[in-house]
């Protein structure tokens, strides 16, 4: 698995730049193209009121929109990586899905949301409906963070996000391709600490001798994944821990100084989240840490 | 800019305070001259509100003898901001149209209610609750309802492809709105016609017949005729427009076809271009169970205007069971089709919230800003506008006053005023319920021509209707150049339209 082509959506942020710069260094991982896109929102610019299109307001944001890549992209030939733009009207979110689709891009970086006086949620909705539909891998940047730890108030600055990578597996199908992506990083990672929680909900109920073997079958499990990764060359460490699945992801992601958290994603629909909660979603959210999620 | 802003403010303020103000003077001079006093207005205000029976509508026409011309100038304000803004600052109106909207609501609410208290009270909060909010669900209703229909799939825009879809979609508007089967219909119509260069002409038709003219024959169709579903009109009532509506469809269908045959021949086609021959996709209509929450629609609104039920006091405003219960099937309605309809479908479509949202950001302004304009049309000979009601005489004169204004004010509130116009100026003072079977009946050729001016002129402009600009923005994205708001009336409305309306008047009027 390779990231030979990523799709960079921004909303030009504070910020975007940095947090585009910082993924630059997967030119090691194999990079060679950005996409970069902006998508004009249809009502920004659409159905104005008994009014109808305002094709000057379509024409201007895209002007500024094509400016601006255009100085990014200065910065990205500088790296040696190719560059094209996207820039479309419509609703975000289903654009960026057909972009991606058309492009045949490895990956979508999405940004943080809008900053907030004090941020507890990380990423906003939208980027959660992308994260929850893609079928590629889709990367959460949040290259500045402000966060409140143990009552002080710390602002985090993500840029150098492939160093310590925590890869916080459930043996399921997209933890399996995430350690696969996980091996493109060998140029980029020091270490990667292989993580398994036993969630709450599985070690409920059951006997100490059950618990011991479920352990001792992780613990296996776990060096197995290590043992891949270090055939690849990457240095990998494992970490096995129990009680709430996302609450502990975020704790030994900071205990052990991750650099950005890497997880498969069930995709589950709208529905099904609501009701159901998704681990993946809840680090997404919560963690302070870059997060990619692999579908 | 910034001194700019400090002038609109300052006129913005003063222009407030000139209504209020003035409501001050009228409030000392309304509580000495009457003999209501808040009590007995508001059990008066409310018995009124009860005797009007089915649709809830009903005059006090004291109130409506007493109010100045000039309580209109808000109501007069606010139809002309939706006119001019979008014209001179269009990027102002889009991003400001709800506090534009709120501040004529303002002007004439606050000013309203201090000068008579609970009596205003009660107009508008019936205004809200009578028409306003069963008005508003309808549309959302239907907005949300034809926007989990699509219709997939690629056709090759000839003249006979395109007269077709076109009447297929006049067809359709008056059983899901203008809005629905403009909605369903412009996106295909206008992928048929990638390929042509000459699109302008063909998307004004549309705009003409399926926005428009398309929606005559049930309050389904068009939001002025529901209104007067709303005051008692009944529901196959409108079916008598169908003479005049097949009339006016017929010409514009036989222009449109002679247009597009020209054109077609004048563009050098005969046969498809071979890229697109490859792209053609056999036509697919999805998310078809949208037509049972449709019929579901039409179900709920016929329940409403065939059974009584009782009525319902909320807040001292009486309104029928049926009403609410229809009200509340709409709602069921949309909320079934959201659940049910594919993501992928609202996708597709690009269905968004937002052209609904600004129709009722507006229309609170607009109804609360015409409550003192219905009031004293209502007074008939009484009223203020006495001057109107005797220059408005004949059938002519209604089709054509309520057609021209509904041209280039939304027509919806233009149907509701010329209405009561006709209630004033035949049946004065008698209770609504009472006059409206009247008018439908011994002077239904008014009523006929009042619901024909208010939807077919509505195609005069782009601001008669509001699917008009709903389908000019989705015409002007997918790259159709469209002409600019006069080139509108004077290349097609008065080419076409005017001729055709003329020829409607010398038949049926």
């Amino acid at each position: 698995m390779e990231f030979k082509k990523i799709l960079f959506p921004t909303k030009f942020r504070e910020l975007a730049f940095n947090s585009l710069e910082s993924i630059l260094e997967l030119k090691k991982a194999g990079l060679k193209e950005v996409v970069l896109t902006y998508i004009i929102p249809r009502d920004e610019v659409a159905f104005v009121p008994y009014g109808g299109y305002m094709k000057d307001e379509e024409e201007r944001l895209r002007e500024q929109a094509r400016i601006r890549f255009e100085d990014w992209q200065q910065s990205i030939s500088k790296h040696g990586i190719k560059s094209t733009i996207r820039i479309e009207v419509g609703n975000p979110i289903p654009k960026i899905m057909s972009i991606a689709e058309e492009e045949k891009v490895d990956m979508i970086v999405a940004g943080r949301k809008k900053r907030t006086v004090l941020d507890k949620v990380h990423v906003g909705s939208h980027t959660l409906d992308l994260v929850r539909r893609s079928s590629v891998p889709v990367l959460i940047s949040k290259y500045m963070v402000r966060f409140e730890w143990e009552g002080h108030l710390i602002t985090r600055v993500n840029d150098r996000i492939f160093t310590r990578p925590l890869l916080a597996t459930d043996w399921s199908e997209p933890s399996e391709k995430a350690l696969k992506l996980v091996s493109s990083f060998k140029e980029l990672a020091d270490k990667v600490m292989v993580t398994h929680i036993i969630g709450v909900k599985i070690s409920k109920g059951l006997d100490k001798s059950e618990l011991n073997r479920i352990e001792k079958e992780s613990k296996e499990r776990l060096e197995e994944y290590c043992d891949r990764l270090k055939r690849d060359g990457i240095n990998a460490e494992p970490h096995l821990f129990s009680g709430r699945s996302a609450n502990e992801i975020a704790r030994v992601a900071r205990e052990h100084k991750a650099s950005m958290i890497v997880m498969g994603t069930t995709g589950k629909d709208r529905l099904k989240q609501f009701w159901l909660g998704s681990v993946s979603h809840r680090v997404t959210e919560s963690s302070e840490l870059p997060v990619l999620l692999v579908p | 800019m910034k001194f700019g802003n400090r002038i609109l403010k300052i006129f913005l303020l003063s222009v407030f305070c000139i209504f209020l103000f003035s409501a001050m003077a009228m409030a000392s001079g309304h509580e000495t001259g009457t003999t209501h006093d808040t009590a007995a207005v508001h059990e008066e205000a409310a018995h009124g509100a009860a005797d009007a029976g089915h649709g809830g509508g009903h005059g006090h026409v004291n109130l409506g003898e007493t109010l100045p011309l000039w309580s209109c100038i808000p109501f007069a304000c606010m139809l002309f901001s939706i006119a001019l803004f979008p014209l001179l600052a269009p990027k102002f109106w889009h991003h400001h149209f709800g506090k534009v909207s709120a501040f004529w609501a303002a002007c004439l609410g606050i000013p309203f209610l201090i000068a008579f208290k609970w009596l205003a009270v009660h107009e508008i909060l019936h205004i809200i609750l009578a028409d306003y909010v069963p008005f508003i669900i309808l549309l959302w209703a239907l907005f949300t309802i034809s926007g989990g229909i699509m219709l997939k799939g690629r056709l090759r825009g000839t003249p006979v492809v395109n007269t077709i879809m076109i009447l297929i979609g006049t067809l359709l508007a008056s059983w899901m709105g203008t809005t629905g089967a403009a909605m369903l219909m412009i996106r295909p119509f206008l992928k048929a016609n990638n390929y042509r260069k000459n699109r302008t002409f063909m998307v004004v038709f549309f705009i003409f017949l399926v926005a428009n003219v398309g929606g005559s024959l049930t309050p389904l169709g068009d939001p002025p005729l529901f209104l007067g579903f709303l005051h008692g009109v009944s529901f196959f009532w409108t079916m008598h427009i169908m003479p005049h509506m097949l009339v006016t469809a017929g010409i514009l269908l036989v222009i449109y076809f002679i247009l597009d045959s020209y054109h077609y021949k004048k563009e050098g086609f005969t046969s498809a271009p071979l890229e697109e021959e490859g792209e053609k996709q056999p036509l697919k209509l999805v998310g078809l169970l949208n037509f049972v929450f449709l019929g579901g629609v039409v179900g709920s609104v016929l329940m409403s205007g065939i059974v009584d039920w009782g009525s319902v006091s909320t807040f001292g405003i009486h309104r029928g069971l049926q009403d609410w219960i229809r009200d509340g099937l709409l709602i069921l309605m949309g909320v079934l089709s959201l659940l049910t309809t594919s993501k992928k479908i609202h996708e597709e479509n690009e269905f968004g919230w937002f052209p609904i949202i600004e129709v009722g950001y507006l229309f609170i302004g607009i109804f609360i800003t015409m409550v003192p304009c219905l009031l004293i049309l209502k007074a008939g000979l009484n009223g203020e506008f006495a001057f109107l009601i005797a220059a408005v005489k004949k059938p002519l004169h209604y089709f054509w006053v309520t057609g021209a204004l509904s041209g280039f004010l939304d027509n919806a509130p233009t149907y509701l005023t010329f209405f009561n116009t006709a209630l004033g100026a035949f049946y004065p003072g008698m209770p609504e319920a009472q006059a409206v079977p009247l008018l439908m009946t011994e002077s239904s050729i008014y009523l006929k021509a009042i619901s024909a001016g208010a939807v077919f002129f509505g195609s005069f402009s782009y601001i008669g209707n509001a699917p008009n600009f709903m389908v000019r923005s989705i015409a002007e994205e997918s790259g159709t150049p469209m002409p600019s708001f006069f080139g509108y009336i004077l290349k097609f409305s008065m080419v076409y339209l005017l001729p055709t309306f003329l020829i409607v008047t010398f038949i049926f009027f």
